[in-house]
Order: C-alpha cells, then structure tokens, then sequence
C-alpha cells in the first residue's frame, strides 16, 4: 500500500494500492479523494449522477481506480507513481464547467482561504459588484 | 474588491498586502487560473450583483508601479471601474464578452495539473519529483505566465531577473499571448483613487 497525495477540489491523502497507471482505492474513500460517491447509478454527487457504462473499467476486485473514475467524469488526470511508496494524482475540473462559465458569464463559485487560513467563498459577497483581482508575488 | 494570491505561501503574499482591508485569498493551487482561464497576473473580473460576469478577464494594474515596463497604467480601468459601480455602465457589450477569453487548451489545463503536483512534492521534500513535474509544466504552457513564471522562484530561478526578461521578450514577440481582454488604454486617471 502506497499513501497517495490527491489533488482535486482539495488536497488529501488516500491510501491505494498502485498497479501501473493505476491507483487502487476503497470506494469508500472516493468521496474524500474527489468528491463523488460511487452508486450503483453510477458516480454520484448532490443530485447529480453520471452513469458508468463499463464498471469493470473502474473497478477492479472491488477497489476503484481513481484514475478512471476521473476520466468518467471528463476531468483531465495526471498521475506520476514512479515513487511507489509517494504517488500523487491530480485532477482538473471537467473543461465544460469551464467552457460553460466563459459563455454563459455565469461566475464559478470557489472557497479560497484568506492569509490566516479561514476558507471564503465568492458567493459570501453575493448582492454586491465584486472586482476579483488576481496578483502574485512573482 | 477581493484580491487573490496566486502564490506558494501566506509569508510570500504579507509584504504586498500590508495595511489593505479588503479580502486577499491565497490560491496555492491556481484554483482560480483554472476556472476563469486566467493566463497572466495582474487580471481583473467584473462580476456583478446577481453572480453574473461584467467584464471577463482583462489585464489591469491597480497603480502606474509597472507603467514603464510594461506600458499600461492604472488610470483608464479605475475610470471604468468607478462607472459601473457608479453607473453600472460596462464598456463592452455580451458578445464581446461571451467571446473575450479563449478556454485553455487541453495542454495548458495539463499544465496546471503538473504545476500542482510539483508544488505538492516541494512541499513535501521530494525535491526531484517537484522539479520534473514543474519543468513538465513549463514545456506545457510556454504562454501561461501563471505557470512558467510562477515556477521560476519553486526552481530556484529569480522571476524578476534577466531569465525572466528574456523569455518575457520571447512571449512579447509572439504577441503576448493572454486569456482575455488587453489592459485598457486611454487618458490617465483623475487624482483622488
């Protein structure tokens, strides 16, 4: 067993099982790793579940590979296991929440944390014009 | 206005934020440039009352610190700003907007992917899988300045010496490549921001 660092909507460490490109988690762990929840409709999150034509794609005695159950949800995943005992995965947004954002002008929501570390969200200044600055230190 | 950090470490952020009051965020995993396809920093959005995106990306400073490098000053957006929130006049209309900001190409969402796990192996001192997943990063998304120049100071490179000004030049004759709308030209602004 491997402890992997996942990076998708949150930073968090999963224990796995690494076969090749693969990483082997409980399905219980999913939701933590990424999100969503593996049903029997398919992988499911709130309301929302987008069905899994071939689950033997995704599972494999009885544990979920977070790689696939990524790319089910059309989110682009880099996976680097070269070091066995430390693998990391990281996982984008699915494209079309962003393409969708850009056309309909509908602003994504995000939880950032402020330099202290408390987690705020876009929609805290709902109701009022918000001028979202990006900067940096570099 | 809520300002976003698009940086490594609170500690990089405290010296340029000292005394302001309004919200700055620290975004370590360039959450931010993934979902707006923000390709460069100073960017500014408009996002209005009901949650609905004004103006979409654009370049903009908040002072004239850069005016002679990079030939933009503050003045004209501040001007526009103050009108719509005054006025609530925007300067463009909804199709320009619909179509101001190209989405990131599949390479440079790769890009970012990479970007993060090398900032995550930094930090836990894996040094060699920090450093091929950055340099991965970098060869990805060679117009991202919110990859390739955010890397630097994590390779032990200086983002404001002359690496930096060569491969700035390099983008600038490819004709500065950015997701959105160019910085707004025009008079200066009035005194009294």
């Amino acid at each position: 067993m491997a402890t992997v660092t996942v990076i998708a909507d949150d930073v968090t460490t999963v224990e796995a099982r690494i076969d090749g490109e693969r990483v082997l988690i409980d399905p219980a762990a999913l939701p933590a790793a990424i999100g969503w929840t593996l049903k029997p409709e398919g992988l499911c999150r709130d309301d929302v579940c987008v069905p899994v034509r071939d689950r033997t794609t995704l599972l494999v005695d009885g544990q979920v590979d977070l790689v696939a159950a990524a790319a089910a949800l059309h989110r682009p995943v880099v996976v680097d296991t070269v070091d066995p005992v430390h693998p990391y995965v990281a996982v984008a947004l699915p494209a079309e929440e962003r393409r969708r954002a850009l056309r309909e002008l509908e602003a994504p929501e995000f939880t950032l944390p402020d330099l202290d570390g408390t987690p705020h969200s876009l929609s805290e200044w709902r109701g009022r014009k918000r001028l979202l600055q990006a900067f940096s230190s570099w | 206005m809520i300002a976003v950090a698009i940086d490594e470490s609170a500690d990089d952020v405290r010296p340029w934020v000292d005394g302001i009051t309004m919200p700055v965020l620290l975004d370590r995993e360039h959450l931010l440039t993934e979902v707006f396809a923000i390709s460069n920093v100073p960017a500014v959005v408009w996002i209005d009352e009901a949650g609905r995106i004004a103006r979409p990306t654009a370049v903009a400073f908040g002072s004239d610190m850069f005016k002679d490098f990079t030939g933009v000053g503050a003045g004209p957006h501040l001007d526009a700003v103050r009108r719509w929130v005054r006025e609530g006049v925007v300067d463009i209309d909804t199709d320009t907007a619909r179509n101001a900001v190209p989405d990131l190409a599949d390479d440079e969402v790769l890009a970012r992917l990479h970007f993060r796990i090398g900032t995550a192996a930094r930090r836990d001192g894996n040094d060699t899988t920090a450093r091929t997943h950055l340099e991965r990063a970098v060869e990805l998304a060679p117009d991202d300045l919110t990859i390739w120049r955010a890397a630097m100071p994590l390779l032990g490179e200086d983002p404001f010496g002359e690496p930096f000004f060569a491969k700035f030049q390099a983008w600038q004759e490819r004709g500065s490549p950015f997701h959105g709308l160019d910085a707004m030209t025009g008079r200066d602004a009035q005194e009294g921001v």
